[in-house]
């Protein structure tokens, strides 16, 4: 009762595992590249959610500091972290996307299994 | 503030501002492009040596970025350990460096040649920050770049194998990559910090709050650095991905990116867990099996491939088992043979790879049995490649067996004689498979099959180089051992 | 003699072939002859100056000297005993000889300057043995020669050769694996592998016993020691036969130098009879003693069975070793001396009759005694001696180790000895007698016709090979039951010396 209370308490951790797990289990096993590529993206994301989350606080403002004002801030680091991540997930992706291009002109196709079948058949 | 004190963060700026320099230089005019990237790496090395001078003489270096402390700012660290790590590898990426200039020629198209610096450059740049780095978050980005690059020096041939090779290798570090991100997020979670020696301060009291974090945590950062550093069986990308590269590209990342990410994660279990949560959970017995298995199974493969690439790819999942194998039996001894044999495997494969690059060069043969003879064609090559053998099979003289030498003391010493049995089979079976191709090479009747260019001086004198270094890492290891041994001890 | 002259030598004596190695192997480019001398000269300088060695260790003087060191407490060093000595001594003696006998046995074959130089840089290594100050330097040296030697086995590049030497080159891998494996066990317990520090394991335990095993693997597959001969009968017989004279002469003779270390300095004679290991020893031995006599009876070519007779005649020397008294001990190294001329002799022998006449089936060998008499004559001295008949030396050496056997109290040994020379009998005798009283095949014929007429067709192999064997067979003479028996002397010095615990 109490595990599932907490899990209740922290949905969107959940959330964040879920997609986490999603996104690995798609790019394993599924053959196309291009959602091997989303997966990831999925997969960076739900990481990016986790961090971000922990950083909010409840009634948090945005963490920007006015004359005048008090109360809790969320953490800004996580977010600025995250920017850094985005980032970096953006150039992998770009960087997986024109390799896929590449191997498209050799194959016509962007399927791994069907790649693995043209070359056995070489 | 005088020069010296910025050379932690100089060494990674050098190395990425000649990075961003090559291409406008090569377009310019290309002669100067790899004076420039080699002069680089040479005053990187340079600071490296000081570096490590320094630090010997008046201990660990700790250097803010932009002059912010953590926990906000980035913080580079430099103590023995890292330093040796830093060496390693701007000492063989110097020389792997001076190798590429005359082979890229043949194995690429010639106008890529100054973007191959470039990635170069970025590779070896990210991998010395990685081995300098005290902060999580901040390894997240490096490990990405140097991911990117080292795909880079593979894809960047742009052929078939290539192409798919590197998509593969990218698709599994990013799975290896978001692990490790989902593991600092747990971190995170759980103390606030992100600098490894805060964190250190803060998980023992983190531990008794929020166990379940930071065993996943752990747990996540074994799969992340198992991919990146191709732990058994978590290696499936790395064959194709080594075999297929330029050479000079294997060589690099057979000798030095795997070997990176092992050194991270031994950074993180002894510098960033605090002693009682290794304790608590068998995180090291994991590594170990996993390790022992490698080194098997690693071995196993190599004696059934029929390319010599491919084999020596296969022979670096065995090698890397070892570098495992020390951080699994988790005693001092062991450690430093496991830190030793990452220098040695970095030099004895990267040499390897590179005689497989000469031979590539001056004949164009790939496959083992068509070696039958060369021996007499390229003698000195050969030479470079018995030597090489000698070191992967241990032989007394070579670097080979100081480590091993290291990681059997540490596995009696932990009283697990098992390991040892594991170490001296898997001898056994790299002399079972390295020695047929130096007996056909030399003692092949007849003449060598395949027309035989003359190998050029650039690509002789590394190699000789590097024969020289496994024989010099074999007798005179003393110092690096005692400083590796000092460093292990005061880490444990 | 002072300290550092000593140090000297003994680096020189090492270094000095090794060095002269590639020396050799350039030398070729100008002149055949210049090579073959150097060879010569080198291995004679090398014997000289083993030779000017003795006053230092004649009294039991130990000389230790650590080079370097390659780990913490892992050093590479060199030092001198009688019983370094007197191996190192007949070592370069037999090499002296033996490269004499190359000059012109080599002269026609393939690759001479590859020969010569593995030749010339085997004696170093060897010698590095001998010289060895502790385990780990012993180790280095011993891989050194295996591995080089290979290249001696593996001369005629014949595919049998090669089959046979790919065999040498595994299971030396797998000796030098189970040494390591040894070496680290005893690093782990004593914290020191060097020689100087007495027994470094003093009791028993489960460990000490897997590092006695791993040294009787590593050592023994080198002594050809049963189960662990395998490599042997192949390996000698394809050498050329100064390199067979070499293998089973003195290579061999390392791993049983190398368990007389682990016996006396690793452990104690003590602890190895206390914890009842001689006995492994000494069955292991028996086994090899009568596998290798009754197998060289079934060979019918010559250097095949001058190779399983190696086996059998290694095993008394671990017999002896096994016994661990004072008068097997002197028996075992006097046995060490006394194989390494009998069978010196009987591979050069045999060497020079295949060069001279291609022929290697013992079956051929009929009448060869009418052709090459001097050499015949000298292959049944050693044959002779190797039977144990009196006063050559291999009689001597079985009188002590059978002295030493009913020391122990263990008759048994005896009988061991006594069947082994009866094989050893049964095997060379038939090379012998039809050698000399049999017509040579295609002539019994003629021989009905002239009734008894024995013709005389003298052809001998040209004297640089004729006297090396010729010398070889006086000193199995002359080591024998002789007044001033120097290696009979120098065994039983050695032997108190060991067993003394380093002290005379």
């Amino acid at each position: 009762m109490e595990i599932l209370q907490g899990i209740i308490n922290n949905y969107y951790y959940m959330a964040a595992i879920i997609l986490f797990v999603i996104g690995m289990h798609t790019m394993l096993t599924h053959a196309n590249m291009i959602k091997k590529v989303i997966a990831m993206n999925i997969m960076d994301a739900s990481v990016f959610l986790l961090f971000v989350a922990v950083g909010y606080r409840y009634g948090g403002q945005a963490p920007i500091i006015v004359e005048g004002a008090d109360g809790v801030y969320a953490n800004p680091l996580p977010g600025a972290l995250i920017l850094t991540g985005i980032v970096v997930a953006v150039s992998v992706t770009a960087y997986a996307l024109s390799l896929i291009v590449k191997i498209y002109r050799f194959y016509g196709t962007c399927d791994y299994d069907e790649i693995c079948e043209l070359r056995s058949d070489e | 503030m005088a020069l010296s004190d910025h050379f932690p963060a100089l060494i990674v700026a050098l190395l990425l501002f000649s990075a961003f320099l090559t291409p406008p230089v090569y377009r310019w005019t290309p002669r100067f492009s790899a004076p420039l990237t080699t002069f680089c790496l040479s005053a990187a090395f340079l600071m490296a040596i000081l570096l490590t001078a320094e630090v010997s003489r008046s201990g660990p270096l700790l250097y803010h970025m932009g002059g912010w402390p953590p926990p906000y700012g980035i913080e580079l660290k430099v103590d023995p350990l890292r330093s040796y790590a830093l060496l390693v590898i701007l000492g063989v990426s110097l020389w792997i460096f001076v190798y590429a200039l005359k082979d890229l020629s043949h194995e690429l198209r010639i106008y890529v040649i100054g973007w191959y610096y470039t990635l170069f450059a970025i590779l070896v740049a990210s991998m010395a920050a990685i081995a300098l780095t005290n902060d999580l978050f901040n390894l997240f980005v490096l490990m990405e770049i140097c991911t990117i690059a080292a795909c880079g020096i593979i894809s960047i041939k742009e052929d078939r194998e290539c192409l798919e090779a590197s998509f593969k290798y990218l698709i599994l570090s990013a799975m290896g990559t978001g692990c490790y991100l989902l593991g600092v997020a747990m971190l995170y979670m759980a103390t606030g910090y992100l600098n490894f020696d805060l964190l250190n301060g803060a998980l023992t009291e983190a531990f008794s709050l929020y166990p379940r974090n930071i065993f996943t945590a752990a747990a996540l950062f074994i799969v992340a650095f198992g991919t990146k550093s191709a732990l058994f069986p978590l290696h499936v990308w790395l064959p194709d991905a080594h075999a297929s590269a330029p050479s000079p590209s294997s060589a690099m990342l057979s000798g030095l990116v795997i070997k990176v990410f092992a050194i991270a994660l031994f950074l993180i279990f002894y510098q960033v867990f605090p002693r009682e949560i290794l304790n608590a959970v068998p995180l090291t017995e994991i590594v170990l099996w996993l390790a022992a298995a490698g080194v098997m199974f690693g071995s196993i493969y190599a004696m059934l491939q029929a390319d010599l690439k491919m084999m020596l790819a296969y022979s670096s999942i065995g090698q890397i088992g070892f570098i495992f194998l020390g951080l699994g039996l988790d005693q001092e001894l062991a450690i430093t043979g496991g830190l030793y044999h990452v220098m040695v495997h970095a030099i004895t494969k990267a040499m390897l790879f590179m005689s497989a690059g000469v031979i590539i060069y001056t004949t164009g043969v790939r496959k083992i049995k068509d070696l039958a003879g060369i021996g007499r064609a390229l003698p000195i090559t050969m030479l470079a490649f018995t030597v090489g053998s000698a070191s992967m099979i241990g032989l007394p003289g070579t670097g080979g067996l100081i480590s091993k030498w290291y990681l059997a003391l540490g596995a009696l010493e932990a009283g697990r004689p098992l390991f040892v049995l594991v170490i001296l089979a898997s001898s056994l079976l790299n002399a079972v498979y390295y020695m047929p191709i130096i007996i056909s090479a030399f003692m092949h009747q007849g003449e060598f099959e395949y027309k035989v260019r003359p190998v050029p001086n650039m690509m002789k004198i590394p190699l000789i180089i590097g024969a020289l270094a496994v024989i010099i890492t074999g007798l005179l290891s003393r110092p690096v051992i005692v400083m590796l041994q000092e460093a292990v001890a005061s880490m444990l | 003699m002072d300290s550092a002259r000593v140090m000297f030598l003994l680096m020189f004596i090492v270094f000095f072939p090794i060095l002269m190695a590639p020396v050799i192997f350039y030398a070729c480019r100008y002149s055949v002859r210049i090579r073959d001398s150097l060879a010569v000269v080198t291995s004679g300088i090398t014997f000289l100056a083993t030779l000017t060695l003795y006053p230092a260790v004649s009294g039991g003087e130990v000389y230790h000297y650590s080079l370097f060191e390659v780990l913490p407490n892992l050093a590479i060093s060199m030092r001198i005993d009688i019983l370094s000595f007197c191996l190192a001594s007949l070592a370069s003696l037999v090499w002296f000889l033996c490269a004499i006998y190359s000059v012109d046995y080599m002269a026609k074959e393939h690759a001479c300057s590859r020969y010569y130089t593995v030749f010339i840089f085997t004696l170093g290594s060897c010698l590095g043995i001998f010289f060895a100050g502790d385990l780990f330097t012993l180790f280095v040296f011993f891989e050194l020669m295996s591995l080089i030697a290979y290249l001696l086995v593996v001369h005629e590049e014949t595919e049998e050769a090669m089959k046979a030497g790919y065999k040498y080159l595994v299971m030396t891998i797998i000796g030098g694996l189970a040494l390591f494996f040894g070496i680290i066990i005893v690093f782990e317990l004593g914290g020191t592998v060097s020689l100087a520090a007495g027994h470094i394991i003093g009791e028993s335990s489960v460990l000490a016993l897997l590092a006695f095993i791993c040294f009787l693997i590593g050592f023994g597959m080198k002594a050809g020691m049963f189960p662990l001969h395998v490599w042997l009968p192949d390996a000698h017989p394809v050498a050329p036969s100064p390199a067979s004279a070499l293998l089973s002469g003195i290579m061999l003779k390392t791993g049983a130098y190398g368990l007389m270390r682990v016996i006396f300095h690793v452990f104690s004679p003590e602890l190895i009879k206390g914890a009842g290991w001689d006995l492994i020893l000494g069955i292991l031995a028996v086994i090899t003693i009568m596998l290798g006599s009754a197998v060289a009876l079934t060979q019918e070519d010559i250097k095949r069975r001058l190779a399983y007779s190696s086996i059998s005649q290694l095993g008394y020397v671990l017999l002896g070793l096994s016994i661990l008294n004072s008068n097997a001990i002197t028996g075992a190294t006097f046995h060490i001396f006394s194989h390494a001329f009998m069978k010196s002799v009987l591979f050069l022998a045999a060497g020079s009759i295949i060069w001279k006449t291609g022929r290697r089936k013992i079956a051929d060998l009929k009448g060869i005694g009418r052709q090459m008499p001097v050499t015949l004559g000298c292959f049944s001295l050693a044959a002779i001696a190797m039977i144990g008949i009196p006063p050559l030396n291999g009689f001597l050496s079985k009188w002590t180790l059978a002295l030493g056997a009913l020391d122990a109290g263990m008759p048994i040994y005896v009988l061991v000895l006594l069947i082994s020379s009866l094989l050893n009998a049964l095997y060379y005798l038939p090379i012998i007698i039809p050698g000399f009283f049999e017509a040579p095949p295609g002539e019994e014929q003629e021989e009905d016709d002239h009734h008894h007429e024995i013709k005389f067709d003298i052809q001998e192999a040209t004297p640089k090979m004729l006297i090396p064997v010729i010398i070889l067979a006086l000193c199995t003479v002359f080591f024998g039951l002789t007044p001033n028996n120097i290696a009979y002397a120098l065994s039983q010095l050695t032997s108190a010396f060991l067993l003394g615990g380093g002290t005379l």
